[in-house]
């Protein structure tokens, strides 16, 4: 009993053990983090419920699951799928963020490798240039936009809204995400690249056989913003896209919520679930991938 | 394959100055040869250049009489070992071995025998499907020298190899280059700034200071007839013991008066050639007498070093001026007393002051 005791009085934390005042720090800690959680996860939680809550009408309002006022259904769906052009806008985004991703990554591995493995003149300038423009954002070059894709497409009518669309978004992200990857290989010791040069690669074989398996964590974070942007961006679409057999999620989910014709809330919220299902797909697709990433990342810096 | 450079030089883009130049070398079919210099030297540079992976910025760069200058590094039928190794992360053992031959489109079954017998000679067989960050420091090594030796080049390239090793695992390593090179029969040039490693592997030593070549020749000659003070101050450990002083009646006698030294017979005529000018004397440590001699010194004993075999004493001349003397482990020197030590005229070492040239050859 005595030795069961004395077990007891071992303190085994690494850490020194908590004054009172760290005790009521600790307590408040608790506390702002319950309530920030509550924040974020309260509105989420309620738009889960109302897309399947068949007592919602065109306005949502407040759910409460005790006194009867819900009932399961899945006719927000159905209206979402039925009513609108739902599926058309899906494969619009998905069409959108695709492209965007492909063309950033292409790009971006190219520019990345040079900045990194290369001495050439206007390195230093060019790199500036780029950091500078990634601070202006793209919605400020708005009407540019407009004016090329309506001088291009008059000269190549295939050249749809889309495709400017995507022109944009991956632009965008080939100036931040040169820097990125330009900076994870320079990690990457050159004594690689020697080695590989010696036993009888090209530069692009050099990067496709071993820099790139290397750059993969990073290549996929890369891949999954530019995914995500299009699911997330609204302005851009809003301005450029008008016909709604062109919108994007964003944009037609929108008119559920702005347009007193075609107002429905509880399909905005059905709507706003299946578009995260995608991103959440991709996203425990890449898991290994992005956590490996994320973590060199942050070593780096 | 023999390898030669002719007048060779480097500038790096940007830089004002030449970080080699006039670097003549012939390195013999089979020759071990190390390239030594303190870090900074050139000699990396130099090696690369040998590789290709630097571009040579004048002179002629050949191998077998055929000159090397634009052919890029794949075709110049090399391989290198790279300090940090530099295996390809990704790949398991196996792959980074067939590498080489897989971008040459070597058959399957040709590259799984060459792997095989180079894991056999490097017994890391065990290893062969684990990738790199799962095996140690050692066995990264022999990997690295396994996926050199697969493609049976004609000119082993090694950038400081064994400096990444613990001190018993080097030496051990040492052995089993020298060994390898010689079952390999190939031309190895190897760079490091080890001066034991130098002394122990090479047939042929190239000592590197400044971007310039101060000496090529055997091991041997480099501790018994260093070609100048540079020389004479690298190699050898602990360092030659440096006197200044001057020729005054055919006889070095350094600034302070305490040191007076004779040349040997065979030394006398170059010796005496520098009459009246500014000489300094090397004596190596474990050349100084302690049984009777013509000449002594007399020391006071500062500190000494026990190492088993021998001893080593930090001692002081009156003047002030430190001398180390190594002796056998089994005499006894007491700290802050008061010896005498006889100077062997075998074992002087001549140097015009001002060139830094040695003056007997």
């Amino acid at each position: 009993m005595k030795l069961f005791k004395k077990k007891q009085e071992f303190y085994l934390s690494d850490r020194q053990p908590l004054t009172l005042m760290g005790k009521l720090m600790l307590m408040l800690s608790y506390l702002i983090l319950t309530g920030w959680s509550i924040v974020i996860v309260w509105p989420l939680s309620q738009m889960v419920i109302s897309a399947f809550n068949g007592n919602q009408g065109r306005y949502l309002i407040l759910n409460r699951v005790t006194d009867g006022s819900y009932e399961f259904s899945m006719k927000h769906f159905r209206f979402l799928f039925e009513e609108t052009l739902y599926l058309t806008w899906v494969k619009n985004t998905l069409f959108i963020a695709l492209a965007t991703a492909a063309i950033t990554i292409l790009i971006v591995s190219f520019t990345g490798y040079a900045y990194s493995r290369f001495r050439f003149k206007g390195r230093k300038p060019s790199l500036m240039a780029i950091m500078l423009i990634q601070t202006i954002p793209a919605f400020a070059g708005i009407t540019a936009y407009f004016t090329m894709h309506s001088v291009i497409s008059s000269v190549a009518p295939f050249f749809s809204r889309q495709m400017m669309l995507i022109l944009i978004y991956a632009g965008g992200g080939i100036a931040s995400n040169t820097f990125i990857l330009k900076g994870y290989m320079d990690s990457i010791s050159t004594e690689l690249d020697d080695a590989a040069k010696i036993d009888g690669c090209s530069n692009m074989k050099v990067y496709r056989l071993i820099i790139m398996p290397i750059v993969r964590p990073m290549l996929s974070i890369i891949a999954l913003w530019s995914f995500i942007g299009p699911f997330m961006d609204y302005m851009l679409p809003r301005v450029l896209l008008t016909n709604p057999n062109d919108y994007t999620l964003a944009q037609g989910l929108f008119t559920l919520m702005n347009n007193r014709e075609t107002l429905n809330q509880p399909a905005f919220a059905a709507g706003g679930l299946l578009t995260a299902l995608p991103i959440v797909i991709l996203f425990a697709v890449l898991q290994k991938q992005l956590i490996s990433g994320l973590a060199q990342g942050s070593v780096k810096g | 394959m023999k390898v030669s450079l002719k007048n060779i030089g480097k500038k790096y883009e940007g830089r004002e100055e030449f970080t080699l130049r006039h670097i003549d070398l012939d390195i013999e079919d089979k020759d071990f040869c190390v390239i030594l210099g303190p870090s900074g030297c050139g000699k990396t540079t130099l090696l690369r250049m040998i590789a290709g992976l630097n571009s040579i910025t004048e002179g002629d760069l050949l191998f077998n009489d055929k000159r090397m200058n634009k052919v890029p590094s794949k075709d110049r039928d090399i391989a290198m070992v790279f300090q940090s190794y530099a295996l390809y992360p990704h790949m398991t053992v196996y792959d980074n071995m067939a590498f080489s031959l897989t971008m040459r489109k070597e058959r399957k079954s040709v590259i799984d025998k060459a792997v095989r017998e180079a894991a056999e000679l490097l017994q890391i067989t065990n290893y062969l499907h684990s990738k790199p960050s799962d095996i140690s420091g050692g066995q990264r090594q022999r990997v690295a020298l396994g996926r050199a030796m697969v493609r049976r080049p004609r000119v082993f390239l090694m950038d400081e190899p064994l400096s990444n090793l613990d001190a018993k695992l080097r030496e051990h390593m040492r052995v089993e280059l020298v060994r390898l090179h010689k079952a390999l029969e190939t031309t190895s040039i190897y760079v490091t700034h080890d001066q034991t490693e130098a002394m122990t592997m090479a047939t042929k030593i190239v000592l590197m200071n400044e971007g310039k070549i101060q000496q090529a020749g055997k091991p041997d000659e480099f501790y018994n007839q260093p070609a100048n003070l540079f020389v004479a101050r690298f190699i050898g450990s602990p360092t030659m013991n440096i006197f200044e002083g001057m020729i005054k009646d055919g006889q070095f006698i350094s600034k302070d008066g305490h040191i007076k030294a004779s040349p040997s017979d065979k030394d006398e005529a170059s010796v005496k050639a520098f009459e009246g000018k500014e000489v300094s004397l090397g004596i190596r440590s474990e050349r100084f007498l302690t049984g009777d001699a013509q000449e002594k010194i007399e020391v006071t004993v500062d500190v000494v070093e026990m190492l088993g075999k021998e001893k080593i004493l930090y001692t002081k001349l009156p003047s002030g001026d430190e001398i180390v003397i190594s002796v056998p482990g089994h005499l006894d020197f007491t700290e802050d007393e008061k010896y005498t030590f006889g100077i062997d005229h075998g074992a002087l070492h001549f140097f015009d002051t001002t060139t830094g040239e040695r003056i007997n050859k």
